[in-house]
């Protein structure tokens, strides 16, 4: 595409463990540049995924490229940062002398980089690893993973554990990756942690890859839930029938309703009468999500039916 | 040297002074003992040890001739105990190469860091033969010394000899731990294996020998290509110590061959 090769290029990959299945038919491809959002419940199949991009775990079957290379090849591993879901870290060891290691195993990173990263995370990393808090372990396991600035970032729950304040300090850092042309997938099991960085997100669910979006048509297709106050009782007529709004509720001198779309008809509406007060909840991309996939879902089920039938 | 071999042998290094220090108290402490023995030959001659039950001088190598210097190294130091414990520090550092860093998580970064599998275990096993080498020559060094000290009578060569064995035995273990730890991931399953082929080794070539009908085991004991050759009387037993080197080897390509292969962290 365009020449440029695919950061990650899936084709029905598929992991089972002995019968239970990790992965079924995973069809994915991201493009340099793009920042992915990889949602889905715990046990779905998203650490399956990245560990397969690893070449940690081998498929079953089906192929995966990782930046045009096999992920076998180790040489491509150097161009990769990754955070593990399950950071373990342990010993006697300073986290500063960890980091200098992994540093050295993919080809050097300067002391002033690895001091830059933790300053703004403020992670201390004189601690003995085994001593680290939760929160500590997964500073460290994200300056490493982004100190070599890699060419594509491999995030599993990068968000956990982490205070609100260090959480936004970590979206800069994603934002500054895509800025600089790299590309990222990180996974989540909620999508609020990810909407705000991710172009694009997918849903996995029991190991099938159930929908991909953009997360800007996530937007458009997001229903939003509307009240309006007015400063006296209004007639239910005066909002019936416009276009885009539902769930209308009409109760004395209030109206609460959702609309799809642009709210330009209810506005002009609610203009005739007096309004003191407009309440609109940000939209919930995951309700939409989740309504969207649980009908992917059972389009599924109806195939699989139509198969064993 | 490769980092990942740098950072391994810091990982061992902890255990690795411990089992040094461990294994260097206990040759000054029953080395230093020689000294009484030497003094007064009749209190231990075999006239004592007769006394003993027929089996637990089996077990001891036969007990022969504690008072000359060279059979109390043979029967108390170099038969059973330092390699023993040399062999609980290399099953040690053969969990810790893979199976153990496998099952806390520890080996998920390492694995995908830059280093072709097979490299990951060769580096992790290389350290943990330099590790095991450095604590060889230094327990070697304190032999040596006390022997002198006492007046055992015994040749550098020959205690060089003894424990050269010791180190090629306890490889041979650690590398077995290592082998199935890298070909299962299982730190349990490893140490079990390695367990029952130790002490079952150590019983063919011992109480075992007046057994005809399992005499013939000895072959599979790892012991007897270390005992029969008696180095503390004989030198090396060159023949025997490669048969050591050779079955190390097989067993590391083994390890590397399984490693390269397998689902990690499952």
């Amino acid at each position: 595409m365009n020449g440029m090769t695919a950061v990650v290029e899936a084709e029905g990959l598929t992991k089972f463990y002995g019968r239970r299945r990790g992965l079924e038919d995973l069809d994915l491809t991201i493009q340099p540049g793009e920042v992915f959002g990889y949602l889905g419940p715990n046990g779905s199949g998203k650490t399956t995924t990245i560990r397969l991009l690893l070449d940690v775990i081998r498929p079953t079957r089906g192929r995966v490229t990782v930046l045009g290379s096999d992920p076998g090849d180790a040489a491509v591993r150097a161009r990769v940062g990754y955070l593990p879901g399950e950071l373990a870290l342990a010993g006697r060891e300073r986290a500063g002398q960890y980091l200098r290691f992994l540093g050295d195993a993919r080809g050097g990173v300067a002391q002033a980089r690895i001091d830059e990263l933790a300053e703004r995370l403020e992670a201390d990393l004189s601690v003995p690893m085994g001593k680290l808090s939760k929160g500590n372990k997964q500073k460290v396991g994200l300056i490493q993973a982004f100190m070599h600035r890699p060419e594509f970032l491999i995030l599993d729950e990068p968000t956990s554990g982490l205070d609100p304040l260090v959480q936004q300090e970590f979206l800069a850092m994603v934002r500054e990756v895509r800025a600089d042309g790299r590309t990222v997938l990180m996974s989540s099991h909620v999508l609020a942690e990810v909407e705000h960085v991710s172009d694009r997100v997918g849903i996995v669910r029991s190991g099938r890859l159930v929908a991909v979006e953009e997360v800007a048509a996530l937007r458009e297709k997001a229903v939003r839930r509307v009240e309006l106050h007015f400063d006296a009782p209004v007639p239910a007529e005066a909002f019936e029938g416009l276009p885009g709004v539902r769930d209308l509720r009409v109760a004395g001198a209030s109206v609460t309703c959702t609309i799809d779309g642009r709210p330009d008809a209810l506005i002009k509406a609610a203009a005739r009468f007096t309004v003191v007060h407009l309440v609109s909840a940000e939209p919930d991309l995951e309700e939409i999500f989740l309504t969207y996939y649980s009908g992917e879902e059972e389009r599924h089920a109806r195939a699989d039916d139509a198969e064993s039938a | 040297m490769p980092a990942l071999m740098t950072q391994s042998l810091r990982e061992y290094r902890r255990t690795l002074i411990g089992w040094t220090v461990g294994i260097s108290a206990f040759l000054s402490l029953y080395m230093g003992i020689y000294g009484n023995i030497k003094k007064s030959p009749e209190v231990y001659g075999p006239a004592a040890l007769a006394k003993f039950p027929g089996a637990l001088r089996d077990l001891m190598g036969g007990l022969a001739d504690i008072t000359s210097g060279a059979g109390y190294l043979q029967s108390v130091v170099y038969q059973l105990f330092v390699p023993m414990l040399f062999i609980a520090c290399a099953w040690g550092l053969g969990n810790r190469a893979i199976a153990q860093p496998e099952e806390s998580g520890l080996l998920e970064l390492t694995v995908t860091l830059p280093i072709d599998r097979v490299r990951v275990l060769l580096q992790r096993f290389t350290a943990a033969v330099i590790g095991l080498l450095a604590a060889a020559a230094a327990t070697y060094g304190v032999a040596l010394a006390i022997a002198t000290s006492v007046g055992m009578g015994v040749s550098a060569a020959r205690i060089l000899a003894a424990h050269t064995g010791v180190f090629l035995l306890a490889l041979f273990f650690g590398t077995l731990t290592l082998a199935i730890g890298a070909a299962t991931g299982r730190r349990g399953l490893a140490s079990a294996v390695t367990a029952t082929w130790v002490v079952t080794g150590y019983a063919v070539v011992t109480v075992g020998q007046s057994v005809s009908a399992i005499s013939w085991l000895k072959w599979v004991s790892p012991f007897y290509y270390y005992l029969d050759g008696k180095p503390i009387y004989q030198g090396v037993p060159v023949g025997d110590y490669l048969v050591l080197v050779g079955a190390t080897a097989v067993l590391l390509l083994t390890a590397a061959l399984a490693f390269d292969r397998r689902d990690v962290g499952v």
